[in-house]
């Protein structure tokens, strides 16, 4: 199913959650709604899901108005992020719920019931514990519980709302993993908020990164990462190193070095700021053009890689590159020496830029 | 002997604070503690409830018994039970509605709603049915419509009715609201989207969540329902076998010297009152360890 | 879409009109409109006519027992009652599952009952009045006997509105002060006291309110005796069977406007208290 949104505005008070939000979802993606905490990524899911109304804008799902439609009416699955499991029914009956709740006319007979809420167990590989209770479940089971019974009544759409959020990292991991296979099973068109980038880059078909009730960007996992569109998106997702400096007719000049931007050529003398990953800066322990002399501060041993950090001689600043072990142990240096580094890659924004979309 | 390790001021050893007890000291303190409860509790509560039932059974089991199946006395007890048996269920749906309003929604005024839920306990019981004589006594509001289509609410059972009702109006919804409200509204909204209606969440979702406080409120409601005095005093009229509830029945008993009398009929009242504590104590006890059961 | 004063809520639930306008209705119906009448009664008397009765000088010797006695009784209910508190949540004996459900007793039991129930004990024949009357003190039929009355009434209320609050008491602040060096009784006076303050203060204010108010448990051992143990709630009856109805329900305004202020400090006394809770489980 297709959900378009269309000029979303929703208001808190004097708070504003949503301003002017237009976002197309096509049938069977999975698409991961990724923001900062208040940046608004749950109350789109909520506006889409019918919990909340938009102060204005429409929700269009396949081409049909349903800003005004019930979220009894809606066909919508939900899982919430504190599972909102009935805490006084077994887990068959909590599966089991939205089919009972229906009008006789549409009602399945209670044989069709059972073998429709054992085949959703099975398929989140709860089955066995049909008659137990919520409260002696762990969590990670829990939240296997609230998607199946989201999806018992067969919904257009599967909307969950940091699933993962309140489990611990192992777990969290392996559900992620397990739901992206379950979607791929299933290809029912599904959107989940998360505010953990790993998550969304790894699970999500496409990536809407949201930042004060706005949308920055959306795009494939490496559309985002590899080309991220504005600071904040390039600042979210993953670590950052800012040099400030001016860039004139396409080249910037950040404190000591020079990088090609030829998407600014165009430009007259303008701050920028040029934002480069730590992994994408050149580091020698001898000095050569265009690079920038620093003191090593520390070097710590994360796994297969080293996190380095510098301070720059001409002012200070901190710098952080990230090497191989190899790379590193090749260069040779320890705490206190003086190292020389030059950005490999660079994204460079204009002033402007950076004030309409900082945090 | 200290020589330059030590300076002159500082103590060689640190003061040994008399501090909690020992494993081998006597826990005076508990002691104390606990026979000033006890004592305080026995004079104010324990010496009089083993009175009433003393004073009741003194004369013997026959007097006791002939005391509490006489007639006016049956007709007191079926009158307490009337008041009670309307009285609660209509606080009851009071309770759920106005605790499904307070806590499954925002809205503004709601703290002067609850607020206003309140006033009948802040009310004097004689006040409380002194408002009704106001307005449904002969000469109050609709006192003259009243008495020419020959209907008595005053100094008759539904006289009665109203002021228990009023006086007992609180007990349902107060024990409710915060309950629901430290429930959240997740569960609710889970059902909405599965397509429940509001009816269906209220009975199968809401409700039993709350079963355990429900209970409370009604066998406190109930306690109180039976048990009114001053309120009812006001608009029953004291009509001998008529209009007067088992505590009115027992002051009339007072009133006239027949001690053993009133003592009997005041201990079914007193056993009431034991149940109902019974009772609560059951439910406090399950709803702890469902609540345990949840703790993980 | 406007409720008077109340706007539309933000929630997809259903049944707010229909549970919020039910609630109105049967609150109006019930409380409010009754209680307005008494204001609306009151308004038919002049204003001297209204300030004569409630200023007559047996009515002002009722205000003055029924205050005095109540506050009395609301503060030995605020000291003992803390001290049975105390001893309920954090001592174990033999019978404390029954006690504790006992303490709930002067709520459950009829008012009439515990006030022919204290007489009987009271009296100097009883089996309470006898010592003392032997030591000289008389309890029944004098403001005394109303003290004990109104101390029953009001005993579950400080105990009820503290023992959540030393329940939750975290015993790690009382081992932090432990291992600073403060003594018990200093741990007891600066750490735990100043905890359980508010809720001590709300527990008197509603024993307080309950005692002023209180009929049937007082007027079986008060002896009622004008001007010396004749509390309030009995004048507006004996008003009553006068058919004095403007001067029962002037008085009964007076009462009325004590206690709703009561209410309101009460009120603010429970979110206060319920704010310092919330800060402290931080």
């Amino acid at each position: 199913m297709t959900i378009q949104v269309l000029d979303v505005c929703k208001r808190f008070g004097t708070y504003d959650a949503l301003s002017g939000v237009n976002l197309e979802i096509k049938p069977g993606e999975l698409v991961a709604l990724l923001g900062p905490s208040g940046s608004g990524k749950t109350t789109l899911l909520r506006v889409i899901a019918g919990l909340e109304k938009p102060d204005s804008g429409r929700i269009l799902f396949n081409d049909e108005d349903t800003t005004e439609t019930r979220v009894q009416e809606r066909e919508v699955g939900f899982v919430f992020q504190h599972y909102a499991l009935f805490r006084h029914m077994s887990i068959f009956e909590n599966v089991a719920f939205g089919l009972r709740v229906r009008p006789r006319a549409v009602r399945p007979s209670e044989k069709e019931i059972n073998r429709r809420v054992h085949d959703l167990l099975k398929l989140v590989q709860i089955d066995w514990l049909s008659d137990r209770y919520p409260h002696q479940l762990s969590g990670g089971q829990r939240q296997r519980i609230a998607l199946a019974r989201a999806l018992a009544i067969e919904p257009k759409v599967l909307l969950l709302d940091e699933p993962f959020g309140a489990l611990d990292a192992k777990v969290r991991k392996e559900l992620r993993r397990w739901l992206r296979r379950l979607h791929d099973e299933i290809n029912l068109t599904s959107v989940f908020v998360t505010h953990d980038q790993e998550e969304a880059l790894e699970v999500a078909d496409r990536v809407v990164v949201v930042n004060n009730g706005k949308i920055e960007q959306v795009g494939t996992p490496d559309e985002v990462y590899d080309h991220p569109a504005t600071p904040f998106v390039y600042q979210f997702l993953g670590n950052v190193n800012l040099f400030e400096g001016r860039v004139h007719n396409g080249v910037a000049d950040v404190g000591g070095g020079r990088i090609l931007t030829p998407e600014h050529h165009g430009v007259a003398d303008t701050a920028a700021t040029a934002y480069v990953r730590p992994h994408d800066i050149d580091i020698a322990s001898a000095a050569g053009s265009d690079m920038v002399e620093a003191t090593l501060n520390h070097a710590t041993r994360i796994g297969s890689v080293v996190r380095l950090e510098l301070s720059r001689k001409d002012n200070g600043a901190l710098v952080e590159v990230e090497l191989s072990r190899e790379r590193f142990e090749h260069l040779n240096v320890i705490a206190g020496n003086l190292v020389y580094f030059k950005p490999r890659r660079a994204r460079v924004f204009l002033a402007a830029n950076q004030d309409s979309s900082a945090a | 002997m200290a020589g330059v390790l030590t300076s002159p001021n500082l103590p060689l050893h640190p003061p040994v604070r008399k501090s909690a007890p020992g494993r081998r000291a006597i826990p005076w303190v508990p002691i104390v503690l606990i026979t000033i409860a006890l004592l305080y509790l026995a004079l104010f509560l324990f010496v009089p409830l083993a009175a009433v039932f003393y004073e009741a059974l003194r004369k013997g089991a026959t007097v006791y018994w002939a005391a509490i199946s006489e007639p006016d006395a049956i007709s007191a007890i079926k009158l307490t039970f009337i008041a009670a048996l309307i009285a609660v269920p209509l606080n009851l749906v009071f309770g759920v509605a106005a605790a499904w309003a307070i806590a499954k929604f925002d809205f503004r005024g709601k703290s002067l709603l609850i607020t206003l839920i309140d006033l009948p306990f802040s009310v004097s019981p004689v006040i409380s049915g002194l408002i009704y004589v106001l307005i449904f006594g002969l000469q109050g509001w609709l006192g003259p419509w009243l008495s020419e289509h020959d209907v008595k609410i005053i100094f008759a059972v539904p006289g009665i009715v109203l002021a228990t009702i009023f006086v007992t109006f609180p007990f349902v919804a107060r024990e409710l609201i915060p309950l629901m409200q430290a429930q959240g509204r997740e569960e609710e909204e889970a059902a909405a989207v599965l397509g429940a209606s509001g009816w269906q969440t209220l009975w199968y979702v809401t409700l039993p969540n709350v079963k355990w406080g429900l209970l409370y409120g009604v066998i406190l409601c109930n306690a109180r329902a039976m048990g009114e005095f001053g309120a009812v005093s006001v608009v029953s009229g004291h009509i001998r076998g008529e209009t007067n509830t088992l505590p009115l029945h027992v002051e009339i008993l007072y009133n006239e010297y027949q001690f053993a009398a009133a003592f009997a009929c005041a201990s079914l009242l007193a056993l009431l009152a034991v149940i109902t504590l019974v009772i609560k104590t059951v439910v406090e006890i399950r709803y702890e360890q469902r609540e345990k059961e949840f703790r993980t | 879409m406007t409720t008077g004063i109340f706007t539309r809520p933000h929630s997809v639930l259903p049944g707010f009109n229909m549970a919020l306008g039910f609630t109105i209705f049967y609150l109006s119906l019930i409380v409010l409109i009754p209680l307005s009448a008494a204001f609306i009664k009151t308004f038919t008397l002049t204003w001297e006519a209204f300030w004569t009765t409630v200023t007559a000088p047996r009515v002002l010797a009722s205000y003055w027992l029924t205050l005095r006695t109540s506050l009395l009784a609301a503060l030995i209910n605020a000291v003992f009652g803390l001290l049975v508190a105390w001893v309920l949540v954090r001592y174990k004996f033999p019978g404390k599952r029954v006690i504790d459900a006992l303490v709930d007793l002067p709520f459950a039991l009829p008012t009439a009952v515990a006030g022919i129930a204290l007489t009987a004990v009271y009296a100097t024949n009883g089996w309470l009045g006898k010592p003392l009357a032997e030591m000289g003190v008389k309890v029944a039929f004098t403001p005394l006997g109303i003290l004990v009355a109104l101390t029953f009434i009001g005993l579950p209320f400080v105990v009820r509105t503290v023992q959540p609050v030393l329940e939750d008491l975290e015993k790690e602040m009382e081992e932090a002060a432990q291992s600073l060096g403060a003594s018990q009784w200093q741990t007891f006076q600066r750490v735990i006291f100043p905890t359980v303050l508010p809720a001590v203060v709300t527990g008197f204010t509603l024993a307080f309110a309950r005692a002023l108010g209180e009929y049937g448990s007082v007027i079986f051992i008060a002896g009622n005796m004008p001007m010396v143990s004749e509390i309030t709630p009995l004048i507006i009856i004996t008003k009553l069977e006068q058919y004095d109805y403007a001067g029962a329900t002037a008085v009964a305004v007076v009462m009325l406007v004590a206690s709703f202020l009561l209410l309101l400090a009460i009120n603010t006394l429970q979110w206060w208290s319920r704010k310092q809770r919330a800060q402290e489980s931080v």
